[in-house]
């Protein structure tokens, strides 16, 4: 007797759970999309962070690292109460996260995605969708100490980067080692700086003397500081942060400015993205919500980070990208 | 007649005593076991690293740049080789001196002030040691030796802070075994007219040669093994060099920086981090094992 009554118990009590269980999935459902704002046809939703319910999770590039958590702090800031995960571990890294083991919702990048890994990212349902965020100038940087280069060639810059000493490159410089400080071979921005300078080999520059190489941007800006000899290379809002310790080289004779990214006339600007993709936008539309945040208002914190906004048309594609992938 | 209690408390007991032997045999099985996942895993990935990367280049070659295959751990051993080295110029003697200090001549007053705050040394994050040897140590020999001859991260540095960590493990051990030598041994020496130094030297410390060997090979094998303190300080880029003021990464180095952000999975990279684990594994097995041979050596001669 007394088991059937437990029994019965644990039945009511079970379906209670169920039911209300029940009743929270449908409050949620309404409410995912109450975070948008009625727009017109055509133009991104307004997002009230208020309501954008869920984490998000994002990770690779180290370069873009710095512009996504400032995206995410405002996004915070007014009023959106989860966490977003920022990891910076590389482009290559982030597109393998988002790409092979689908661990997240969002992947940073310094460079575009890559054939194989679209195809891997169709493996597992994915179908990567591109949004441009803003402009990089790569950034060359010495030593403050250092007194005898202001302006590099693209030819003398590939040319620094596999010579022993600085006397090697031009007899008028220090007979002095080279210590070159660089981004892991997984970050975008090795692979940028490689395609460009190397014509895609990667050889020469790996098998170099004195190369030190690190994900973290930090230990770079850290080593190049420090050695009056040293040179290397990383995203400019680490040249920004670090203006003090660090010299910036001019490329070709152009200085790494607004006007000359602008008017593509230096020689080292490159895209920045973030990729998601449509299932995850419409699963989680907390993710949908930060995209087209960070769309909106990207141009009004790129500056202060440290990078350069991308031009209109190419901000207004990912819009219209990210209108598509909602329908 | 028997206490029907009594039958029941022993009953009780046995099931307790019961299940804390069989909690305990899991807690041994889990420690073996673990051991042997260790040793399979890195066994499994290195043997797919070996199918392509030949030994007699991985022994022999002095470039390492696994992402262009240049597969000679040389560099990465060297290095090694040197951090190790320069801490056990530190803390060899050094430790040694604290050890005689402590078993020979300190009041037994001191000794309890003396070895609490040793033990602390060995309390400290390696995390921190790190940030010391870049923040004070680098600094400091740029300061006595030159900026231009010292780099920034450098293995002197690395080696030296290293030094000063595993001084207590060094020192702990080498008194213990100071402290063991027979008290009779002692006042022989005193006896034929010898003092405390003569006695320390001549009869303690040759004694109680076979336990101090054991520390510094301890030691060596804890060097060998550190991570955290060269992977911030030594350097992040293999260079084959015997100058311990240049940047040079050591194993554990290369196997943190690489798992550390970029590690994509089915590359050589990845599968060389294994082969440098298995690596490593095999020195400091080889290293423990010597010293606990060693050890029983001298256990044998006194007891």
């Amino acid at each position: 007797m007394k088991k059937i009554i437990l029994l019965n118990l644990l039945l009511v009590s079970a379906l209670v759970v169920f039911a209300s269980s029940n009743k929270e999935t449908k409050v949620t459902e309404d409410k995912s999309s109450s975070w948008q704002i009625e727009s017109e046809d055509g133009i991104l939703p307004g997002v009230n962070p208020l309501k954008v319910e869920g984490d998000i999770i994002s990770a690779g590039s180290s370069t873009v690292f710095p512009l996504s958590e400032a995206m995410a702090e405002r996004f915070k800031d007014e009023g959106y109460a989860y966490n977003v995960t920022v990891d910076s571990i590389g482009s290559g890294a982030g597109f393998e996260r988002f790409t092979v083991t689908g661990e997240t919702d969002i992947a940073n990048a310094s460079r575009p995605i890559k054939e194989k890994e679209i195809a891997a990212a169709n493996k597992i349902g994915r179908n990567p969708i591109e949004f441009r965020v803003g402009t990089d100038a790569l950034a060359v940087t010495v030593s403050k100490s250092n007194t005898f280069v202001k302006d590099l060639t693209l030819e003398q810059l590939a040319k620094v980067f596999v010579s022993d000493k600085w006397s090697d490159v031009d007899a008028s410089w220090p007979n002095e080692k080279i210590l070159k400080f660089i981004p892991g071979t997984d970050s975008g921005t090795f692979d940028y700086f490689v395609e460009e300078v190397f014509k895609k080999d990667s050889a020469p520059l790996l098998s170099a003397s004195n190369v030190q190489m690190s994900e973290d941007d930090n230990i770079l800006v850290q080593g190049i500081a420090e050695s009056p000899y040293g040179i290397g290379f990383f995203g400019f809002a680490y040249y920004v942060e670090n203006k003090a310790t660090l010299n910036i080289l001019s490329i070709d004779g152009v200085k790494a400015t607004k006007e000359n990214v602008d008017a593509a006339k230096y020689p080292l600007a490159r895209p920045l993205f973030i990729y998601s993709d449509a299932k995850i936008m419409k699963e989680k539309p907390q993710v949908a919500a930060f995209i087209a945040y960070y769309l909106t208002y990207v141009n009004e914190e790129i500056t202060r980070v440290g990078y350069f906004p991308a031009n209109d048309s190419v901000l207004e594609a990912g819009k219209q990208a990210w209108l598509e992938a909602m329908k | 007649m028997i206490n029907p209690n009594y039958s029941e408390s022993v009953m009780k007991r046995k099931i307790t005593e019961g299940v804390i032997k069989v909690v305990l045999t899991i807690c041994a099985v889990i420690t073996v076991l673990v051991t042997i996942g260790i040793v399979v895993i890195l066994g499994k990935e290195s043997y797919l690293f070996f199918k392509d990367v030949s030994i007699v280049e991985f022994f022999t070659s002095t470039k390492w740049q696994p992402s262009i295959e240049q597969f000679g751990v040389l560099p990465l051993i060297n290095s090694t080789l040197t951090t190790s080295f320069i801490a056990m110029l530190v803390a060899a003697p050094l430790g040694l001196c604290v050890a005689i200090y402590l078993s020979e001549y300190a009041t037994k007053k001191t000794r309890s002030i003396l070895k609490p705050i040793l033990e602390i040394l060995a309390g400290i994050p390696t995390v921190v040691y790190g940030y010391f040897a870049l923040t004070f140590m680098t600094p400091f020999l740029r300061l006595v030796f030159g900026q231009h001859n010292v780099e920034v991260y450098n293995t002197a540095s690395a080696g030296l802070v290293m030094g000063i960590l595993i001084l207590p493990l060094v020192s702990s051990i080498t008194e213990d075994a100071l402290s063991s030598v027979p008290n009779a041994l002692r006042e022989a020496s005193y006896g034929l007219g010898g003092n405390k130094l003569q006695c320390t030297l001549t009869v303690v410390v040759p004694a109680a040669f076979s336990g101090i060997a054991a520390a510094f090979i301890l030691g060596l094998s804890r060097a060998i093994g550190e991570t955290m303190i060269v992977a911030l300080a030594a350097g992040a880029g293999p260079n084959f060099t015997f100058n311990p003021f240049e940047a040079a990464e050591t194993l554990t180095g290369y196997i943190v920086r690489i798992s550390g952000g970029d590690v994509s999975y089915n590359t050589v990279d990845y599968n060389s981090i294994f082969a440098l684990g298995l690596f490593l594994f095999v020195i400091t097995l080889t290293l423990n094992i010597i010293s606990r041979k060693i050890v029983q050596k001298f256990q044998e001669e006194y007891d």
